[in-house]
């Protein structure tokens, strides 16, 4: 156990769809300041473990606490990346607007966003290199761009605590490149980034520690005593990705 | 020789827009149809991003039951006019909430897919409905004449108090729109940060059903329950292939809604004995699809041409290279 205060945690955390087990006892930590990389194969539950923590999938059996405190009571110090799959990329909103909608949060219910919400969001556009498309429709962006702008949304919102879900996915070098760049810069500040990843060989490039996840915890803690490869094939079963990944490792 | 258009009439019902705004019933018509092509496409906009249109459909069917158990309520209880346009409306949003309620319920608590699901519950509660009509013209209720016209609507029934009823529940449903503009934006587009950030789901899905149902039932007498959801899908789709922005796309919808209506009806009238709401269902399908053909950024035709010639450079490319096996 580390002494380093946690960011977030769950405790015996189970998570069914239906009457099939997705997640089981897991107790998930990350430690404040950390860049934490959930991997594990199709299916192994990585999505419902973020979903359940922040209360939207509900558990079967335990709770997850962020900073000491229920979700309810800190939602302003999360945020949060959606996957790209998920989201509606033919929905009427431009770059900026959607930059925007971080924040929501603070303003609650009906108070609009105004002159002083729209130059924070432009502000982050900016540290995400994005500002020239604030005027397009997110349709008209690239897979890159795409995150980049949703990278923007999240830092608007200026949570201590970062869940990206699968953030590199489907994106050019340059668009990785600035990511990764703004992600250090939040780590340097202190803040904590959850990231889903599904690419092995990349997982150690930003990540210092690693949870391998297939339904339990596999294995979980700084990076490289972590992310072994008995622990990968644990955590893969063995399959097909996993394989070519160890070889290629040797 | 007759002219084959002859049926139409068009040439003996031809009026001029002074002849025609002189008119009061006209004039009821078209600002009737107006009001509710306009609440209905602006409205609609959110049903058709949240991919909810056939919400609408299972709504429009549903509420059939529910404005006749109002006015046989109405009329065997209370012994007021059965025909009044707010107890309409109160009966058809208590059947239609359920109908929506119930299909949602077979989709989560069986195996039944929603599409399945809102089939249903939209043909349970329309047969049910189409039984409480017979039910009502073959007994002697005090009101009762006309009462089929809540399937497909009849326009010239509207008075100058529907009108008003209209206009007042239409703003009060586009009036929810902008004040929760904000969230339900944030909801349509990313449910998941909006409950994250603390919005609740029931609450925002609440008042974007109540206003969708609104702009449902508003159409009732003019258009019918059958033909309604036209009103409420074709604007949005029409709007979207226009602009890129949620304020321009709602703005528009309504515009093409209400606009489309005044003009069908208008049509309808100078054509003689043609029934409105059909009409301007048709109208409107003109826009969409001149929408689809036309809009720059989007048009199916453009689109196509644009892929043909790709794929045939690509072709070119290919064969240049030549089969490396």
């Amino acid at each position: 156990m580390t002494s380093t205060p946690l960011a977030c945690e769950s405790q015996d955390l189970s998570v069914v769809y239906r009457d099939e087990p997705v997640l089981r006892h897991v107790n998930f930590r990350v430690p404040t300041g950390s860049v934490m990389g959930i991997v594990g194969p199709n299916g192994a539950g990585k999505s419902t473990l973020i979903k359940a923590m922040l209360g939207l999938v509900k558990p079967l059996t335990g709770h997850a606490t962020f900073f000491g405190q229920p979700f309810g009571d800190v939602r302003k110090r999360v945020g949060y990346m959606p996957q790209s799959a998920s989201v509606d990329w033919d929905f009427p909103t431009t770059v900026i607007d959607l930059a925007v909608m971080g924040t929501y949060g603070e303003l609650g219910w009906i108070r609009r966003p105004g002159k002083a919400e729209r130059a924070r969001a432009m502000a982050a556009l900016e540290m995400t290199g994005m500002q020239d498309f604030a005027s397009r429709q997110i349709g008209e962006l690239s897979g890159g761009q795409r995150q980049r702008a949703f990278l923007a949304r999240a830092l608007v919102q200026a949570p201590d605590l970062y869940f990206m879900d699968e953030p590199f996915q489907g994106i050019d070098a340059k668009s990785q490149q600035a990511m990764i760049e703004v992600l250090k810069d939040l780590s340097a500040q202190g803040k904590t980034i959850v990231i889903v990843h599904h690419h092995l060989a990349s997982v150690l490039d930003f990540c210092d520690h690693v949870t391998l996840l297939n339904k339990r915890i596999i294995a979980s803690g700084p990076g490289p005593e972590t992310f072994t490869k008995d622990n990968i094939r644990m955590a893969y079963e063995a399959s097909d990705g996993a394989e070519a990944f160890l070889a290629e490792a040797g | 020789m007759v002219p084959k258009l002859s049926w139409l009439r068009l040439d003996s019902h031809h009026m001029d827009p002074v002849e025609f705004f002189s008119n009061h019933i006209f004039r009821m018509v078209f600002l009737g149809t107006t009001v509710i092509g306009l609440v209905a496409g602006a409205l609609g906009a959110f049903a058709y991003l949240r991919k909810q249109s056939l919400i609408s459909d299972v709504i429009g069917h549903a509420a059939l039951p529910g404005a006749l158990l109002a006015f046989l309520a109405a009329v065997t209880m209370f012994g007021v006019n059965g025909r009044s346009m707010l107890l309409l409306v109160i009966g058809a949003v208590i059947t239609g909430t359920l109908a929506a309620l119930f299909a949602n319920t077979i989709a989560a608590r069986t195996k039944v897919a929603i599409d399945t699901a809102m089939a249903i519950s939209m043909t349970t509660f329309f047969g049910f409905g189409m039984l409480l009509l017979r039910f009502i013209t073959n007994n002697p209720f005090p009101g009762k004449g006309g009462i089929q016209d809540y399937l497909f609507g009849n326009a010239a029934s509207i008075t100058r108090a529907d009108l008003t009823t209209s206009i007042a529940v239409g703003a009060l449903a586009m009036g929810l729109m902008v004040v929760f503009w904000k969230e339900f934006t944030l909801r349509s587009f990313d449910p998941v940060l909006s409950t994250m950030l603390g919005f609740k789901a029931r609450i925002i899905d609440t008042l974007m059903f109540t206003t969708i149902v609104i702009a449902i039932v508003i159409g009732v007498k003019a258009v019918g329950f059958v033909l309604m959801v036209a009103f409420v899908v074709t604007p949005p789709a029409a709007a979207r292939q226009w602009t890129n922005t949620l304020p321009g796309m709602v703005m528009l919808s309504g515009l093409i809604g209400g606009l489309g209506s005044g003009f069908g009806a208008y049509l309808s009238i100078s054509l003689g004995n043609v029934p409105t709401g059909p009409v301007i269902v048709l109208v409107l399908f003109a826009i969409l699809l001149f929408s689809l053909l036309a809009s720059p950024k989007r048009s199916v035709v453009i689109t196509a041409l644009r892929r043909m010639r790709a794929r045939r450079a690509l072709k070119q490319e290919l064969i240049s290279e030549g089969s490396t096996r």
